[in-house]
């Protein structure tokens, strides 16, 4: 997996998510969802799980963990690495499926299920990671209501829907669209 | 265009000429005491630091102001629910709730997080305004950091721009062929107009991997293990001095900790 993931397509992949996830966050982050902290509205979680789940784990943690600090970057000159790393999990659990389906089944109804249920599983793990690494260090948080109702539901709750609907939508679009290109592995 | 987006303000103070790796040490030698810190006067300190350092920056107001209205409404918003929370919840001596409100515990029990927040924040935009985004990546790869990882950032900060641009043509090309985004005055709805270009944005991006790895494998990028910059940075003695600080910050905090855990 390693020397796949560090390969030059998986770097400039690495690099393209990133900025993706960047670009379409500095919309994205300006919908703030009243009464929470700082959580957004934003559809385009579902860059990293579909880098995670076309490229693999490690891009779609990259594409994640980098195109959060780029765009908090851009966006307020901020950096929450317990954040980061959140939406770097977001990323790396659907690339997981690579383990439980082989290369053509990944495209194929099976696995579009699979990426929609790997999005719910990513959104409760990352967005559970970052509320509850925002309790344990107090930064700005310090009881674990607080970090479950104002950051960890609707973190969770928002990123999972986005995230199960377009995921799937995103990897049956790309498998269409290289189809009639010759695939490099 | 990347120098645009990301918000550096030119200037020729003291933290501006520092090396960005210096600057760097400095922000993670910060993050970690802050982690192992968790008494308020042991947050006054590092709090009076990066004040200074964000002072000696001499940032214009007018160019940080946004940023600084951003932050102070969250700040506000953070210790108003801190501070209710803690003392509906977990209300110490009192009997009625004025009396808990007030009680001293509580007050500092709700400020010190906010203390944390403050001083991260501070000492991140410091670095954000005073380093030029095309020294991000040559900086990485010379603390000795494998030069493909200095790479993902140069790419990413090359390709944000471009996929904005991207954005607009695509909701323009859509509307060529009768798509009416909705909106008007309303903000929220402008934003979400964006929704639609998700796909199309993201599927013509991921094919152009392909294109821009061959371009790459062409010009030999990855054959070599090393990889020399452009800009080789070098440090002065402003730049070790700061180090010497850093280190000194981790060093202090992490004896100031074990001392905590043993006691």
């Amino acid at each position: 997996m390693g020397s796949r993931s560090f390969s030059v397509t998986g770097i400039v992949a690495m690099g393209v998510g990133t900025a993706l996830y960047a670009a379409f966050n500095v919309f994205f982050n300006m919908i703030q969802l009243p009464g929470t902290q700082l959580v957004a509205l934003r559809p385009s979680v579902s860059i990293p799980m579909f880098f995670g789940y076309t490229f693999g784990p490690i891009v779609g943690f990259v594409a994640g963990f980098l195109g959060n600090i780029i765009s908090d970057a851009i966006s307020w000159g901020g950096f929450w690495w317990n954040w980061d790393v959140g939406n770097g999990i977001l990323g790396l659990i659907p690339g997981l499926a690579i383990y439980f389906l082989s290369g053509e089944k990944l495209f194929e109804r099976k696995g579009l299920l699979m990426a929609s249920i790997l999005s719910i599983v990513a959104s409760i793990l990352g967005m559970g990671f970052a509320a509850y690494t925002d309790y344990i260090f107090g930064y700005g948080i310090s009881t674990i209501e607080e970090a479950t109702y104002a950051l960890f539901l609707p973190a969770a709750i928002t990123d999972a829907i986005n995230g199960a609907i377009l995921t799937p939508i995103l990897v049956a679009a790309y498998s269409s669209a290289v189809k009639g290109r010759a695939r490099r592995s | 265009m990347s120098v645009r987006l990301i918000k550096y303000i030119e200037g020729d103070s003291v933290v501006h000429r520092l090396d960005p790796r210096a600057k760097l040490t400095f922000l993670f030698s910060i993050l970690i005491a802050l982690i192992l810190t968790t008494s308020l006067p042991l947050i006054i300190p590092l709090l009076a630091i990066s004040l200074t350092f964000y002072l000696s920056a001499r940032l214009p107001w007018d160019k940080t102001k946004s940023t600084w209205k951003f932050t102070v409404v969250i700040i506000l918003v953070l210790s108003a629910l801190n501070y209710l929370t803690i003392s509906v919840l977990y209300g110490g001596e009192g009997v009625n709730l004025l009396q808990k409100l007030t009680s001293q515990e509580i007050i500092l029990k709700s400020i010190t997080p906010v203390c944390k927040l403050l001083t991260l924040v501070i000492a991140t935009a410091t670095f954000v305004f005073t380093t030029p985004p095309n020294l991000y990546a040559p900086a990485l790869g010379q603390v000795r950091l494998p030069y493909k990882i200095a790479y993902i950032i140069q790419l990413a900060l090359r390709y944000v721009p471009e996929y904005i641009a991207e954005m607009s043509k695509t909701l323009e090309a859509q509307m060529a062929r009768g798509y009416r985004p909705r909106g008007g005055k309303n903000p929220i709805a402008r934003i979400l107009s964006i929704v639609p270009l998700l796909v199309p944005v993201t599927i013509s991006a991921t094919i152009s991997i392909y294109d821009i790895a061959d371009a790459m494998e062409l010009r030999g990028f990855g054959e070599e293990k090393c990889h020399t910059w452009y800009r080789s940075l070098v440090m002065k003695r402003g730049d070790r001095l700061l180090m010497i600080v850093s280190t000194l910050l981790i060093v202090v905090y992490t004896i100031q900790y074990a001392i905590l855990l043993l006691t």
